[in-house]
């Protein structure tokens, strides 16, 4: 029973809070009458780096009495509660398809890698490639890598991705169709056979053989490292800053990171919104000033400033650090723009002349197995 | 239970119309908004895109398999309650022990608990490291378990009043007469109860199918396997295919339906038939 009470606070705060902010009910700040209020909609795993970045926000001359309303859930069901009308003024998901929705559906303006240069700058004089170098991914306000958790003391000694098709091996990796870190799993696993030499078809044959050991798919990132926790599979497929605060919470677990991994790059936008809204500009500059990405960078995220970035690097694997690491346009120029209905498109085809091998939707397809191979 | 039409129509007489019509109006205008229009938006969504498309989401297998699981799982949770339940009923009524009453009082925790909740309870006590070494995580075990919890109330408290009400006079007399206690059972008892006993199990199944709370965590929510349909559902509806959420959960609707329709007709003719 030892640990079933992080599990259960875990679970009923995620569910709680989540339900809570949705309402609109929990202003996370204790100011009493405040003069402007954000609303905060992200990911699951970003709740405790937001409750620090908000109060240390409220305490600078631009957030004085600036009230906050919270909602984190799995990014893709956040996506679609935005979409649908949730009251959201600044949107911090967990990959780019999730904005490009909000695109879509008129919450979020198209221009919305730009507001970056134009509202969340250290230094609003820095143009061109001196801007470039500060922040070289326009949109991304955090980065972090797929890494895997397992039980202390790695009885099943893991290392790379190899290892977790081993028999045996049974993963937890949150659902593709509710969380936005499943599919950043998910391309980490197809990407890291690419990355040791294999082709398409071996690689795609390595996704099926990794949906295969899946034992649970909760519906969110937080959700999987709650079930985790708990006792369910023997390793679990994450976020590096999740991973480094469940350790840092004295779970006993121990992070492994995988030699082929992948880098994370997750986006922020202000919504149409949060742009008529001077408080909302303003927290989102200070997401990306030194004092925020610092915050960032405590909580075991991967800064995007350059700064705040060399001073933090040594605190990562060294190996994970370097240019060398593969990001979405490695596997494809196109970035998301053909990974995401490459992977996962609900309508699955397949390649001529086959029923088995799928070409769109590789990882729907796939799903079919989860559970099957462990 | 016949009617008295004379006597129906003489009371009816004496409630003051504008009450009856205001209540009328009341009741109508409430159950449209909340069930008559929402229910008619689903329909309208699940085949916004023609009954080919709503029986090709119902039909895709991995909705084949949530649906399945949840089906056998609520009937399972239904059948093993009618009995449990049952028993709890005739226990809470015609038996007198210490601590009756905290059980009576306890009965309607699994309404009044958060689903998600007994779920994580679940969890701790039967999962990877239960205090009793008991897993039944990930099985459909688990998930009957865990639905079981979640509508027991329904099948106790549509038995309750009825035991209770029952002056068991006719019981008596067949145990004059030398029947055996499991012959009067059977042939006087539980015929009497089975109206009661039906739509106990019918409101269970019918909630069964859409629990979602209490199975989400216990399930482990692998598609195609431990996958529930309303959790099936829910990942549809949050990845943006909002027609096919409806068109699994008109499927899950008309099951109820049938279902409540089936178990309405079957104990008023058991009922009749008396």
């Amino acid at each position: 029973m030892k640990r079933s009470v992080p599990f259960f606070a875990r679970v009923a705060t995620v569910v709680v809070a989540g339900s809570i902010s949705l309402l609109g009910l929990a202003p996370a700040s204790g100011a009493s009458t405040p003069t402007a209020t954000v609303n905060v909609v992200g990911y699951s795993v970003l709740k405790a780096a937001y409750a620090a970045v908000e109060t240390a926000f409220q305490a600078t001359p631009a957030g004085t009495g600036v009230a906050f309303t919270n909602s984190f859930g799995a990014s893709d069901t956040q996506t679609q509660n935005v979409a649908n009308g949730q009251a959201a003024d600044v949107v911090n998901l967990s990959y780019v398809p999730n904005i490009q929705t909000l695109v879509t559906a008129g919450k979020v303006p198209a221009s919305w890698t730009r507001q970056e240069y134009v509202f969340g700058h250290v230094d609003a004089t820095l143009t061109g490639t001196k801007a470039q170098t500060t922040f070289p991914t326009p949109g991304i306000v955090t980065n972090s890598v797929v890494t895997f958790l397992v039980r202390q003391g790695n009885p099943l000694k893991i290392k790379d991705w190899s290892d977790l098709v081993k028999p045996g091996v049974q993963i937890v990796t949150p659902n593709p169709l509710t969380s936005g870190s499943a599919h950043w799993n998910i391309t980490a696993a197809y990407a890291s056979q690419l990355q040791i030499g294999k082709n398409g078809t071996q690689a795609r044959s390595f996704l099926k053989q990794f949906l295969s050991h899946t034992v649970a798919q909760p519906s969110s990132g937080s959700a999987s490292l709650a079930a985790f926790v708990a006792g369910t599979g023997n390793v679990l497929v994450t976020y590096e800053d999740d991973a480094r605060a469940a350790v840092n919470a004295g779970d006993q677990v121990q992070i492994v990171t995988p030699t082929h991994t992948f880098l994370i790059q997750n986006p922020v936008a202000l919504t149409l919104n949060g742009l008529s809204k001077p408080a909302a500009v303003n927290f989102y500059r200070f997401l990306f000033s030194a004092a925020g990405q610092g915050i960032f960078a405590s909580l075991g995220f991967r800064s995007v400033l350059n700064s705040i970035w060399s001073a933090t690097k040594s605190q990562f694997p060294a190996r994970n650090t370097a240019s060398t690491l593969w990001n979405v346009t490695n596997i494809n120029k196109q970035g998301w723009n053909f990974v995401n209905p490459f992977l996962f498109s609900p309508n699955v085809t397949f390649v001529k002349g086959s029923h088995t091998d799928p070409l769109v939707g590789v990882a729907t397809y796939y799903e079919q197995f989860a559970g099957s191979g462990s | 239970m016949t009617t008295h039409p004379p006597l129906a129509r003489r009371v009816r007489r004496h409630v003051p119309r504008w009450t009856s019509g205001g209540a009328r109006g009341l009741a109508l205008a409430y159950f449209s908004l909340l069930v008559l229009i929402p229910s008619v938006a689903l329909v309208t969504h699940a085949f916004a895109h023609g009954a080919g498309a709503w029986w090709d989401a119902l039909s895709q297998r991995e909705s084949v398999s949530a649906l399945r699981l949840t089906i056998a799982c609520a009937a399972g949770a239904a059948l093993i309650n009618t009995v449990a339940g049952t028993a709890t009923a005739w226990v809470l009524v015609r038996d007198r022990f210490a601590g009756q009453s905290i059980l009576n009082a306890l009965i309607d925790l699994p309404f009044a608990l958060p689903t998600v909740v007994a779920g994580v309870t679940f969890y701790t006590l039967y999962g990877p490291q239960s205090p009793l070494h008991v897993n039944i995580t990930g099985t459909w075990i688990g998930i009957t378990v865990a639905i079981a919890f979640v509508t027991l109330p329904f099948n106790v408290r549509a038995v309750q009043p009825v035991l209770e009400a029952r002056s068991f006079h006719a019981e008596a007399a067949a145990a004059t007469l030398g029947a055996s206690t499991g012959h009067v059972f059977r042939t006087i008892t539980l015929p009497a109860l089975a109206p009661a006993i039906l739509t106990g199990t019918g409101l269970a199944f019918a909630r069964a199918l859409g629990e979602y709370g209490s199975v989400v965590f216990i399930s482990n929510n692998l598609p195609y396997r431990t996958q529930v349909a309303s959790s099936y559902v829910y990942s549809l509806a949050t990845s943006g295919q909002v027609d096919a959420a409806a068109a699994v959960s008109t499927g899950l609707l008309m099951l109820a339906l049938v279902v409540l329709a089936s178990v309405n007709i079957v104990s008023r003719r058991v009922a009749r038939s008396q």
